[in-house]
């Protein structure tokens, strides 16, 4: 049986990363000897029913009991409070990177900028994968307190950087598997994101009118509720709606309730701040539409998604990035920028006029959530990628002595000898580090 | 034949390796061959300097030397085993041995650096790619050849040579005090010795020769003596010459030599040429090659109850010992170890 590290935010921190891991490691577990990893002071002790926790800090990390492992797996997001530390640890000690989002530039602005006040190594990082341009408009995201932030995600997403040097990459969208297949050369693995379904019960939604509308989670600008709002104001029959939102309001509440009074939906919509996963459950399972939008998204696989298909519950998507991909069956789209509120409000009343129609297209996301988002499935691709992984340490080595001569080398001679002697080193690098073949002297 | 010999050298450290490789040279010279050692730099920290001499090793060329083919390469110690020779016979010391039996044990380093695992599987990979592309290979003793086979599966004959000046090696009557010479550093286990010592009921001396490897350990080792109020039952004599070792091996009572998974070990060969009796511990490695249990020596476990028995069995039984001592420099002697066989065995 393999033994894998795990590093990952635990519960109660609040990101879905937290609840991910949670659902991995029952199956997992069955599978591999676990260890959690975690720099949080505190998580819950149902944890530890499932595997053992470990705490570490950067300044003491037991690299013994990392190194006795086969293999570490690392969780990367972009919330540089829940991975700063992983992403630090796995520069060090090579592993499995499960990637949560598939543009990184917010966890680096926030790591370089904020943390670090390093404009140096922010810089150097943006020339080396982005050159000039990439350099350029770094200095001034810098200098303007990361302005145009998504604009720097979106051209420059850094996630080669988070990657860097890894023995594997998991990923959960088919967009960020095509992305990152074609520029890696560790190995790239696609794992649709795991949620446990749970014992299918009957549906004991109130009968609607009003229909209770949901949106929850960490809820910025990115989740398009001022959109939904504009759409729902814009309903001659809204009052047959009830909008329920659930969760931190990340630009503040006084902010999102000036604007329920501007729109007059004072009756139609609430509040409910942060909810316990029991309080959310219950909330979901007498929704009758959930709206999970993203605009712009980071490329993410949503574990919301996964928990509104595991209420068998309709919703409303963004028609970008991974929600993209999803089949038209089991969502309804919205197209971003000037068609959102047109297409959330004609989903709306597509709902009114033909509620049974949503009833199955949410039951077609709790098939899709069964038959792809197994955990047992999920934890078997680790494995196995957790193997490939193994065989791929030495190419890491190789990779690492090769930059090491790489800058040795340089300036030594002209650009031409410079590529000649580059390239029958290279070539030895791989003879020594990186060939299987019985093939030299 | 031009013949190199490829090992490595960790400047102003010489050990058991070094006078290895200027005995094989010694021996090949003397059979007529025109030898030279190359002997590459070496450096472990940080762990990724290993590898940087691994490449550095594989970029090498001695296939020939202004013109003039070298007809022979012997490679003895990782990773200058690695250096490129169509004719190349490996003659292994011991691998990288904190990447092998090493990695999780108490004298390993490299399990705690971060990048620890991804060094140690590149040096094995190297090992199983290179290894065992040479047109023989031997090992050092059967100890190692069983590590070759056990972490690479590289089938490797064990090669046994003499210590150096194995000829002049003599018996003498037995005095009172058993001999340890040796480093002293923590794999060769004074320590234990001299916890043995404070159990053992005969008044058992002890002649410890030998520097230390590190500064300070000297005083460690007395510290623990007096501790243990056994500082009047040994004796620390430093460096010594190689005439001086003879004659305290010479007028020993035994010698004792407990080191943990010796590669081979010197020490047990000169004491079976001295005629003396061996207490090795059942941890040993090499030096269990050559002791029989009760018939040279006697085998005790790796702790101090065990030892201090040992100790006291001899130094009861001076008869059973001279006889031991006896039948080992035999055992020596029938073994056929000798430079000419080795050799025979590297050239032919």
């Amino acid at each position: 049986m393999m033994k894998l590290n795990w590093f990952s935010p635990l519960p109660p921190a609040r990101t879905d990363i937290a609840h991910y891991t949670t659902r991995v490691l029952p199956s997992l577990a069955q599978l591999a000897e676990v260890t959690l990893w975690t720099d949080q002071t505190e998580w819950e002790p149902s944890i530890e029913q499932l595997a053992e926790v470990r705490t570490f800090d950067l300044n003491h990390v037991p690299w013994v009991e990392l190194n006795r492992a086969d293999v570490n797996f690392y969780q990367i997001g972009n919330n540089p409070l829940f991975h700063s530390s992983i992403w630090q640890t796995s520069r060090l000690h090579a592993g499995v990177v499960v990637l949560h989002d598939q543009r990184l530039h917010h966890f680096f602005d926030d790591f370089f900028r904020v943390q670090r006040h390093d404009l140096g190594s922010y810089l150097t990082v943006m020339e080396r994968y982005y050159g000039a341009a990439g350099r350029h408009d770094a200095a001034d995201s810098f200098h303007n307190h990361a302005h145009k932030i998504d604009y720097m995600a979106e051209q420059y997403p850094l996630t080669e950087f988070a990657v860097e040097n890894q023995l594997a990459v998991i990923v959960h969208t088919p967009e960020a598997y095509t992305c990152l297949s074609a520029v890696l050369d560790c190995p790239v693995a696609l794992a649709p994101l795991p949620f446990t379904a749970g014992t299918r019960t009957p549906v004991t939604r109130p009968v609607g009118p009003p229909y209770q509308l949901i949106v929850f989670g960490y809820i910025g600008k990115s989740r398009r509720l001022n959109s939904v709002l504009a759409a729902l104001a814009s309903l001659p029959d809204k009052e047959k709606f009830q909008l329920d939102v659930y969760g931190d309001l990340l630009d503040g509440t006084e902010e999102v309730n000036a604007e329920i009074l501007k729109l007059g939906l004072q009756d139609r919509a609430t509040l409910h701040g942060f909810a316990t996963e029991t309080q959310l459950d219950q909330a979901l399972a007498q929704s009758h539409l959930a709206l999970n939008l993203r605009f712009p998204t980071m490329g993410e696989a949503s574990g919301s998604q996964l928990r509104i298909w595991s209420h068998a519950l309709p919703s409303l998507v963004s028609e970008v990035g991974w929600y993209a991909t999803l089949p038209h069956e089991a969502v309804a789209f919205v197209r971003p920028g000037e068609h959102e509120i047109s297409d959330i409000r004609s989903h709306l009343e597509s709902f009114l006029s033909d509620p049974s129609a949503f009833i199955k297209m949410g039951e077609r996301g709790r098939v899709l959530l069964e038959t792809e988002h197994a955990p047992q499935h999920y934890a078997e691709t680790l494995i196995a990628v957790a193997k490939l992984a193994q065989e791929f340490r030495t190419r890491v080595c190789a990779n690492r002595l090769a930059d090491r001569v790489g800058s040795a080398v340089k300036g030594w001679s002209t650009p031409s000898q410079f590529e000649e002697a580059n390239s029958d080193i290279a070539g030895r690098i791989f003879e020594l580090l990186a060939t299987t073949e019985q093939d030299s002297i | 034949m031009r013949i190199l010999i490829a090992t490595v050298q960790v400047p102003f450290i010489r050990g058991g390796a070094e006078v290895h490789a200027e005995g094989l040279r010694d021996a090949l010279r003397s059979a007529g061959h025109e030898v030279e050692i190359v002997a590459i730099p070496f450096k472990w920290y940080p762990p990724e300097r290993i590898i940087d001499h691994m490449l550095a090793c594989r970029l090498l060329d001695l296939t020939e030397v202004m013109g003039t083919t070298v007809d022979l390469l012997i490679g003895l110690r990782f990773p200058a085993y690695f250096i490129p020779h169509p004719n190349k016979v490996l003659w292994i010391l011991h691998q990288f041995r904190t990447a092998y039996e090493l990695w999780d044990h108490p004298l390993g380093d490299l399990i705690y650096s971060p990048n620890g695992r991804e060094v140690r599987d590149a040096m094995r990979h190297a090992d199983k790619q290179f290894i065992g592309q040479a047109k023989k290979v031997f090992a050092n003793s059967a100890n190692v050849a069983a590590r070759l086979k056990y972490y690479c599966n590289i089938e490797a004959a064990p090669l046994y040579h003499p210590p150096p000046d194995a000829e002049k090696f003599f018996n003498a009557e037995a005095e009172d005090y058993f001999f340890f010479p040796s480093r002293l550093c923590l794999p060769k286990r004074q320590s234990l010795v001299l916890e043995a010592l404070a159990q053992t009921k005969q008044p058992v001396h002890v002649l410890f020769a030998g520097a230390a490897d590190q500064p300070g350990y000297q005083d460690e080792l007395d510290k623990l003596a007096r501790k243990l109020r056994m500082h009047n039952r040994v004796e620390w004599l430093g460096q010594i010459t190689e005439e001086k070792k003879r004659e305290l091996y010479a007028h020993s009572l035994g010698v004792i030599y407990p080191p943990i998974d010796e590669d081979y070990g010197y020490v047990t060969l000169e004491g079976m040429l001295a005629g003396k009796p061996l207490v090795v511990c059942s941890d040993s490695g090499g030096p269990l090659e050559f002791v029989r249990q009760e018939e040279t020596g006697l085998i005790a476990e790796p702790e101090p109850r065990s030892l201090a028995q040992s100790l006291d069995q001899i130094w009861k039984n001076r008869s059973v010992a001279k006889q031991w001592g006896e039948a080992g420099k035999s055992l020596y002697q029938d073994l056929n170890i000798t430079w000419d066989n080795v050799i025979h065995k590297l050239v032919n």
